[in-house]
């Protein structure tokens, strides 16, 4: 080799190992490590007095594994502890003053209307009018209104695969990773479930049934026609209700009926449920049509007929709306495991506090949604090779606001509950400590395993109706005190007169002149003088019948977030003892004439109170470095695994060492 | 720009035309049309109102 030629060799070397050195100095090296995984497991609601109850019972092998690395550790919820509150913390690393999401309910303040937080659907704006028809050719789409980045859009940024599994507060998905939404994710009527109880015998409390329909038909020859209301028809002037027919034949000999589904027959018996059927509305003859998914169960044949049908959930394989992204991905899904339960909160809690579902029928469509979530994560465990996937549980939440009372000897209703209702969240947290095991056998050493759950549970027995509470103390005047009670949502508020309102689960106003439309209470000293009047009066309320305060901390705004929506925040966020929360009325603005109530529904459970009471479970197989850890902290924690830096607005820290 | 015809009773037309001038409205047409639009408001806010309870209880929050 020439002097000339090793120069030249040397020369490409050179060249070689600097760009080698500049690409491993590169802003992002540990995030692309070959096979670095991060899983998350979220077990919602989970509780951590419950689980350390539990666990003195029995044993749960695989969080006590976690235990040896780090003792039981709670996880500090957001304020308010609500699920969507609570996720979009996880989500956003940021409290609701940076993403914008603070109750279920939001009001307007310019003319006191109120809405749900965390979506909205935006009809079609140009449409084409030919006869009846009204064809739009522009498309309805949804929003989702929480604001600030998803951890999950850096990691994509930084050639991280993700893959989100039903979190909550990601309606519609965000545009990056793959993802399928969870709670939030309407049925196909647009509600969040919306069962229908066909039968030929009007239940007894049928005026007070809600949450469905129930259709009272009459058979001809055994013939029982039952009419599913479907989506509203949009390509039609007028928006008229589509609706979808099932034939019932049935066998009162045989305790069984034939039924006819769209183009499917099958038989069912007493007592049975059907597998997935899916039911079309046409809106233009073939041309265009809403697809969806149905499960039926057949209660009785006789002496009456009573078919429920669960809430028409949207068809994974052929969505009408934004379930998933990719938008194929929901079809993937199908084409692996089947039909699935696609809306946000799958159990039929109402089927089952109105008696239309007795807790061994409720459970067995729980276990319908169990086996589906769980092939789902088999699928997904399977093919994780690397990057960071997020997976969601919801059973520990809904189950645990079902079954409260059959567990909790204090709460009043303890006594009414069945044998399976005391077995059912027991039989829950061993189901989740068993999924566990299958993570941390799919796990290899350097991968990062989390269990989180976004908040945990307090006993509902006395709800407060915290408006009839403002009117009697003189906070809220009325239009006509005669018709107190009557009205909803704020309608016989004399807002001209009225200081404080409050809004949601927890969420407490001052009508601010300049702000709502009535406003009359002047920003600065005389606005924080009547909220400092509220925090002191509203934390000495004294409920009569227990003799225990409701209210355990008035939380001021300013004073708990940070963020550039803090604008859009309640005044003031009400935390409530264990045992208290806002009643429904008061929820939507209505004010009956009295202060308390028995909660005698099977929704028992709660976590609408003061964030101090019910703190969420973290279990890692990495030591947690930090004290107190936060839902906010997980954003930060996750991209920091893969040597990420936090977004901006994040305000969590890195909870492992490094 | 001007739409349908809409029928109404001499007498309601002599008040409305009194109330619109009392408040300073330009015209009674301009009265009529912000009072529809005022009920039109309160009907389309009850009813996404009404949406917004039927989806709470759908999610078991709500009874």
């Amino acid at each position: 080799m020439t002097g000339r030629n090793k120069y030249f060799h040397f020369l490409i070397f050179a060249l070689l190992v600097v760009a080698v050195v500049i690409s491993g100095c590169g802003s992002r090296p540990d995030a692309r490590k070959e096979g670095k995984r991060v899983l998350v497991l979220g077990f919602d609601g989970m509780d951590p007095k419950l689980l350390a109850r539990f666990n003195e019972q029995e044993s749960f092998p695989n969080i006590e594994k976690l235990l040896r690395v780090n003792e039981v550790r709670t996880l500090r919820t957001s304020m308010p502890p609500q699920s969507p509150v609570a996720w979009s913390n996880f989500i956003t690393g940021m409290n609701p003053g940076g993403h914008s999401i603070y109750d279920f309910i939001v009001r307007d303040p310019s003319g006191y209307s109120l809405s749900l937080s965390t979506s909205r659907s935006i009809p079609a704006e140009k449409k084409i009018n030919i006869a009846e028809w009204s064809i739009p050719v522009s498309k309805s789409r949804f929003e989702l209104l929480r604001k600030g980045r998803a951890f999950w859009e850096i990691l994509e940024e930084n050639d991280v695969p993700a893959t989100i599994f039903r979190i909550p507060s990601n309606f519609p998905p965000v545009q990056s990773g793959r993802s399928i939404s969870g709670m939030g994710t309407p049925d196909l009527l647009g509600g969040y479930g919306s069962f229908t109880y066909c039968t030929d015998t009007p239940p007894e409390n049928m005026d007070e049934i809600t949450g469905g329909d129930i259709p009272i038909v009459s058979a001809t020859d055994g013939h029982f026609v039952c009419k599913v209301e479907g989506p509203p028809n949009t390509f039609v002037k007028g928006v008229p209700d589509t609706s979808a027919t099932i034939d019932v034949w049935v066998d009162s000999e045989n305790h069984s009926a034939k039924i006819r589904v769209s183009d499917k027959t099958f038989l069912l018996n007493e007592g049975e449920w059907s597998p997935w059927v899916r039911l079309d509305f046409p809106f233009i003859g073939r041309l265009a049509k809403a697809s969806g998914i149905v499960l039926l169960y057949l209660k009785e044949v006789h002496p009456g007929f009573k078919l429920y049908i669960s809430p028409v959930n949207i068809d994974p394989e052929n969505p009408a709306m934004p379930i998933s992204y990719p938008a194929d991905y929901s079809k993937e899904l199908y084409e692996k495991v089947g039909y699935y339960y696609t809306q946000g909160m799958p159990e039929d809690t109402k089927a089952l506090d109105h008696g239309l579902l007795s807790d061994s029928e409720f459970m067995i469509q729980a276990h319908e949604m169990d086996r589906k979530v769980e092939d789902i994560f088999d699928y997904e465990l399977e093919r994780f090779t690397n990057g960071f996937m997020f997976y969601y549980f919801s059973d520990t939440d809904l189950r645990t606001h079902m079954f409260w009372s059959a567990l909790d000897p204090s709460h009043p209703e303890y006594g009414k509950r069945s044998e399976v209702a005391r077995k059912v969240v027991l039989d829950t947290y061993r189901n989740m400590d068993r999924i566990l095991g299958k993570a941390m056998e799919a796990l290899k050493e350097g991968d990062t395993l989390i269990v989180v759950s976004d908040h945990g549970f307090a006993s509902f027995a006395r709800s407060f109706h915290l408006n009839s509470w403002l009117k009697d103390n003189g906070y809220i005047t009325l239009l006509d005190d005669f018709n107190q009670g009557q009205y909803e949502f704020f309608e016989n508020v004399d807002w001209t007169r009225t200081m404080a309102y409050a809004v949601g689960f927890n969420g407490l106003y001052i009508n601010e002149a300049g702000r709502e439309g009535n406003g009359i209470v002047a920003p600065g000293p005389e606005k924080r003088k009547l909220m400092e009047e509220l925090r002191a009066k509203l934390t000495a309320v004294v409920d009569p019948e227990t003799g225990q305060k409701v209210v355990s901390n008035l939380y001021f705004a300013d004073e708990i977030y940070d963020g550039n929506y803090i604008g859009s925040a309640s005044d003031m966020i009400v935390g409530y003892n264990n045992g208290y929360r806002a009643s429904w009325e008061s929820a939507l603005g209505k004010m009956p004439r009295k202060w308390f109530d028995y909660n005698t529904q099977k929704w028992s459970g709660d976590h609408c109170v003061d964030y101090i009471h019910v703190p969420g479970i973290i279990l890692s197989n990495r030591k947690i470095a930090i004290e107190n850890p936060a839902l906010t902290d997980m954003a930060p924690t996750i991209l920091n695994e893969f040597g990420i830096e936090k977004g901006d607005g994040m305000i969590g820290r890195k909870i492992f060492t490094e | 720009m001007f739409g349908k015809k809409l029928k109404i009773e001499n007498e309601l037309l002599e008040r409305a035309e009194k109330a619109s001038k009392a408040a300073g409205y330009s015209s009674v047409d301009e009265f009529v049309t912000h009072i529809i639009e005022k009920e039109l408001a309160k009907i389309e806010d009850a009813s996404t109102e009404e949406e917004m309870k039927n989806k709470l209880q759908g999610l078991g929050y709500i009874s």
